[in-house]
Order: C-alpha cells, then structure tokens, then sequence
C-alpha cells in the first residue's frame, strides 16, 4: 500500500542532500535546546534541593511574624511549640507527608572574639542539630548529588556553633579554624579600631566578664553572642565554634552563626520561657508542597492556633528570581532555535512545492484533492521534524553524558565553591518530550505554507509548468 | 435516460487573460462525443485542442457554457466533488507521461485505485492486469527512471485505464516519442480502447494517430471547423 507517510519518506530521500542539511538544522535545534534546558533544569532542581535541604519546604510562624518579627522576635515567638509539632506529627494526613518537623530560633546581636578584640553584627539560627542534618540528606528529585555535608552541630554540645567564613576572617579566627583562602591582618590590633561606639563598650564589658580559662580546655575557640533579650535586657552566650562554612553571599557569610536552639533561646529568652519563631517543616516529596500547606492551614484553623504557613519560595525570593532568570533566558533561545528551524524547513518545503509543480498538476487532474496535496506536503515537513528531533534528541542525551562524565564545575550565584556542571538531560521526560514534540510542531507549521501553495495551484497551471 | 454521448459541450467558450490582454481559447464550441468512441482533435499548435481536453477533465473551467461528462454537468461540481468526479470517470495521458517518480510502476499504475479506496486485494489484480496489457509485468518495481519513454508512457496508459473511467485524455501522447514508439503506443492505445470499451479523446498532430481515428474534430482558432464521423 502506498501510504502518504511512505510518499513522504521517499521524497525525502529523493532529496537527500537537501533533506539531510534540513534534518542537521532541526537536530542542531534540538541539541542546544536540550542541553541548555538540562542545564536550566539541573540549576532549578539543584536549586530547591539546596534550598529544601537548607530551610525546608514550609515555614510555621505565628501570624504576622512573616512581615513584623524581625523587629521584634521575641514579641512573634511560637508559645508551646512542642505542642504544635506534636500537632503536626500526629494529624494522620500530615504525618505521612511531612519528613522533618523541627523548630528554629532566628537571633541576632554582636559576635566579638575578645582575644583579638574584634566583633560584628551576626545573624544567628538555632536548630536542632540532628533534624538539621536530616534535612540535608534530603534528595526528594533523585538527583545524582551527594548528601550535603552535616552541619557541625551536636545535639550534646549545646555550646557549639558554626559560623561563616567571612565572619570568621573578620574575627580572625582563620587559623583556628583552618579557613581556606585566608590570611591573619598584619595589624591585628587595628582591627578593633574599626568598630566604633557601642559595640566597642559592649565587647569590652564582656569580655571581662568571660572566663579566660574556658579556651585552654577545648582547643576551639569561643566567640562571645551579645544580644538582646525578648524583654529588652542584654545578654550574652559563649559559643565555642567548631567550623566555618562558606555560605554562598558575602553579606550572609560574613554574619552568619548557626548554633544550638537551647543556646538561641537562652540567648533571646534567657531564663523565661522558651518560645520559637518558626517551625520548620521538611516533605517527603516536594509535590505534597500545597497540599501539605493547605492541611496544616486547616489544621491551624480547626485548632484557633494563631499561626501561618509560607513556602521555601516566600522564604528564599531569589530562587524565583534566578528560576524567573534562567526560564527567560531558556525561552530566549527556544524561540530562535524555533525561528531557524521554521525558516529552514519553509526553505526546504518551499523548492520541495517548485520542483513538484508538474507533479502537483498530475496528481491534481487524476483526482487527488487539494487536501490530499497539502496533506502530502505536511506529511514531508512532519516526518523531517520527526527524524531531525530523533536525531537530535539522540545527539543530546550523547552529548549530555559526555558533559556530565567530563568533570567540569561551575559556580551558581549563591555559592563560594564549584560545583559540578551537570545537565539534567537523561531522564527528563519533560524537557525530552517538549523537545521532541516542540520540534515536530514547528517543522509541520513551517510546511503549512508552501503545502497550502501547493494545493491551492491552478490545475492547468502546474500540468503546463516546465 | 443515458445518452449516448460521452461529453457535450454546449456553446462552450474559454478565456484567458495574458498580461492585459484577453485571449479567446475557445468561441463558443457545441459538440458531443460518443460513448467508447476513438475521437481525435487536430488542429494546428494554439488552436485550442489542450484547452478543449481539460475543459472536458474537468481541469479547467469553462468561460461560458456548459460542459457535460457522463451526463454530469461539471462547471456545476464543487472543487472537492469534481476532483473525485475525475478520480473516478476520467483518465488521463500526459504528452510528458508524468509519472510520479518516487512510485515504482506498479505503484504508479496502482495509485488511482487508492482515491477510490478499493480493497487492496482487488487493486493488486486490476494493476497486475493492466501491467502485463502494456506488457510490463516484468518491470512492475522499475521507477521511471529506470525506464525508457515507451514504457513510461504504457505506464501511464495502464494508470489512465486501471480505475475503468468512462472517458481516456490523451494530450498528444506520442509527441514527445520516436515514431516507431509512437506507433507502438498508439496500437496499444486502440487495443486497449477496443477491450476497455472506453471513450478515448486524442488531441494530436500525429498522422498514424488520426488514422487510427473513429471521429475526428477539427480545431482551428478557438473555433469547431469540422466533425468527420469516419466509422460506426
């Protein structure tokens, strides 16, 4: 049986050279097309892993705390978390997606080291150490990526902390703490020159009050957290620091502590009692992100607590927007793939119709409709979509294996150190799909034009045609 | 009641425009064809004989008058019902054979069948048949290319007949053929007619074809100049 599809297939041979340039421009689409979408989609999936392993998928906060707490933490803490995550673990819909619960206290202050006579402005996160670290071997995309490395932390050392590596540069704790890429100031003494003012007072206060004795026990050093209590008082904590981590911004690293939530609460309460200001909670799978926040809004309702529930995108804006970014930049070159092709495959089927008028003539005046004629010149555009976006989806998996097993590595926005570059190709039935039917789409809406030429030709005209 | 005519036209005229200029192709021609007749149309080159064999294919349409094929009145079809009209009434025989070149033989020769959605088994048989008729059973999986312009116009003598139409067109089917192929093409064509029982419609200037003729219609400027009924 002659089949359109086999008519098409062999004209497509007859022009072999022209049919091969044609495909070639087609597979090249599909090629860029795939591996930058593997990379976009390895940034967008390796993105929220880093981020969900780090914060979470929601956030538990009493209400307003979201837009008014950081003014006022104390004020917008969660009275009776306990409850409230015992609330959570046993809702019999919840329990089954939710991975981790765990609470966290935001604090904030001055971490001077007092030897060197050196301080800064911190921004502090008590956890709960082993929660934490079961958060971060979170993989809930299956992605070929390791555990992120544990926090530091210990659940029996309430005193330990971690803090940044730029922080700990400017307390000059980097040899101390084997910080990489980091040099003593020649003039330590000057240092504390800089800071002027309160912090100075403050710091000097402290630092008498400390016991010199502490740091020859533990080799580690201790940095001193100046902070304000829920009531307004100072306060201040000993944190002996077990690592500096990288923390991906300069202003980020440059402040931030990580410590034991007791220590966080004894800092911002003190001797009162212990409230948090968020509660974090960890799915399972990411897909259970809205239903699993609808529940609790639900049960938060049924129970009058005074709380609210943000995302991990609410909490963490730039991922949107480097998603925002990247996306734009992905359809950007989508779309002038799309255009060469569209060109390309009208070129093509454009000389296919002019070298085929006699035969369009021919088919015309033994009966075959005009539809049948457009159909015929569609099927040639469809099937050359169908092999270039074959080819080139082949061309792509291939290539993206060859990047991923070439051990190159690239630095993303929010982090200090490389990172593999991996493109997200094998596997990604979306992207591959969207490719493959993208490509085909385009290749047969760009023979839409010249198929509708050809069956619109005037009979006598194309039979009359040399 | 059927009549006896395969094609009447009725005061039938064609024209064209050239640049700006108004053409007559044909003034005003009323004749009929008889059914399984071996009519011929001469008449010398831009008298109109072509225009005259695609007005009655229902490949062109007329100016004025009315064309009627089988008793049907063309000009009145629709682009979609003429075009199956033709797929399964007319035939046609092009001076240049066009033969489509990416279809075997039997393919091309099979092809019409397939726009009147005959049963496959039936198709393969009426090919089959037509082919070892044109003596070509054995070339049946050659491409055009693969053949020489005799066989290619058997070929497109076989597609013309294969579907059983009530009309053959044949625009000067040996024009583009030796004579001695000629000849051949044009007794194979009688013999066929005389099997099928069909109406063939030449137009030529081919001297053993008007020999071969049972009617003649002469052309001359657009206009009929003469019909000779040469044989019952």
């Amino acid at each position: 049986m002659i089949a359109t599809l086999s008519i098409a297939a062999r004209n497509i041979r007859r022009n072999g050279r022209r049919s091969l340039m044609t495909v070639l421009a087609i597979m090249m689409g599909g090629i860029a097309v795939l591996l930058f979408g593997g990379y976009v989609s390895a940034i967008f999936y390796g993105l929220q892993t880093d981020i969900v392993r780090k914060t979470g998928h929601l956030h538990v906060f009493k209400t307003d705390f979201f837009q008014y707490g950081a003014g006022n933490p104390g004020a917008y803490g969660i009275d009776g978390y306990d409850r409230v995550i015992a609330a959570v673990t046993a809702d019999p819909v919840l329990k089954s997606m939710v991975r981790v619960v765990t609470p966290t206290q935001q604090v904030m202050g001055i971490a001077g080291n007092f030897t060197a006579n050196v301080s800064k402005t911190f921004f502090g996160l008590g956890v709960v150490p082993a929660d934490r670290d079961r958060m971060r071997e979170w993989n809930g995309f299956g992605l070929d990526v390791a555990a992120a490395a544990p926090t530091g932390l210990n659940d029996g050392d309430a005193e330990g902390g971690v803090i940044g590596q730029g922080l700990a540069r400017i307390l000059h704790l980097c040899g101390a703490l084997d910080v990489p890429r980091c040099q003593a100031p020649k003039a330590a003494q000057s240092v504390a020159v800089a800071v002027e003012g309160e912090p100075v007072i403050a710091a000097d206060l402290i630092a008498a009050d400390i016991s010199a004795g502490d740091a020859s026990i533990d080799p580690r050093p201790r940095i001193e957290l100046l902070g304000a209590t829920a009531g307004g008082a100072p306060n201040v904590v000993s944190l002996r620091v077990t690592k500096a981590e990288g923390q991906g911004a300069r202003e980020l690293d440059e402040s931030f502590v990580a410590l034991h939530l007791d220590l966080a609460q004894q800092l911002l309460y003190g001797r009162a009692d212990k409230k948090v200001s968020s509660i974090v909670i960890q799915l399972e799978h990411h897909a259970d992100l809205k239903p699993a926040r609808a529940r609790l809004e639900a049960v938060f309702a049924e129970t009058g607590l005074p709380l609210e529930v943000r995302e991990f995108t609410e909490i963490n804006p730039m991922f949107n927007q480097v998603i925002a970014m990247f996306s734009a930049i992905f359809g950007f070159i989508a779309i002038i793939m799309a255009v060469i092709v569209l060109f390309t495959v009208i070129n093509t089927m454009g000389m296919t119709v002019m070298e085929r008028v006699n035969e369009i003539g021919t088919l015309r005046a033994i009966g075959v409709r005009r539809s049948g004629i457009r159909d015929q010149f569609l099927a040639e555009g469809w099937l050359l979509g169908v092999i270039g976006a074959t080819a080139g989806l082949a061309a792509g998996l291939a290539l993206a294996g060859i990047v991923n097993r070439a051990g190159l590595t690239w630095t993303p926005p929010s982090n200090i150190d490389p990172i593999p570059l991996y493109l997200q190709v094998w596997g990604n039935s979306r992207l591959l799909a969207g490719c493959w039917v993208g490509l085909m789409l385009v290749a047969t809406v760009s023979s839409l034009w010249p198929a509708n030429k050809a069956a619109k030709m005037v009979v006598v005209d194309a039979l009359r045609h040399v | 009641m059927t009549s006896h005519y395969a094609v009447r036209l009725r005061d039938v005229g064609k024209t064209y425009l050239l640049g700006n200029v108004t053409v007559q192709g044909l003034k005003g021609v009323s004749l009929g064809i008889g059914r399984q007749r071996f009519t011929v149309v001469v008449g010398p080159s831009g008298s109109g004989k072509t225009t005259l064999l695609n007005l009655i294919g229902g490949i062109d349409a007329p100016s004025q008058g009315v064309v009627e094929v089988c008793g049907q009145e063309i000009g009145a079809l629709s682009d979609n019902r003429l075009s199956d009209f033709r797929a399964r009434h007319v035939g046609f025989i092009f001076q240049n054979f066009s033969l489509i070149p990416v279809l075997s033989a039997f393919e091309n020769v099979e092809y019409p069948l397939l726009l009147t959605n005959t049963p496959k088994r039936e198709r393969r048989d009426r090919t089959m048949a037509l082919l070892e008729a044109v003596g070509l059973a054995d070339q049946r999986h050659h491409r055009p290319n693969q053949m020489s312009g005799g066989q290619r116009q058997r070929v497109a003598i076989a597609r013309a007949l294969v579907k059983g139409p009530d009309v053959v067109l044949a625009d000067e089917p040996t024009a583009n053929l030796d004579s001695r192929t000629g000849r051949q093409i044009i007794d194979l064509m009688r013999d066929m007619q005389a099997k099928s029982r069909t109406t063939f419609i030449f137009s030529t200037h081919d001297r053993q074809v008007i020999d071969h003729a049972d009617d003649i219609l002469t052309i001359q400027d657009g206009e009929l100049v003469g019909a000779d009924r040469r044989a019952a």
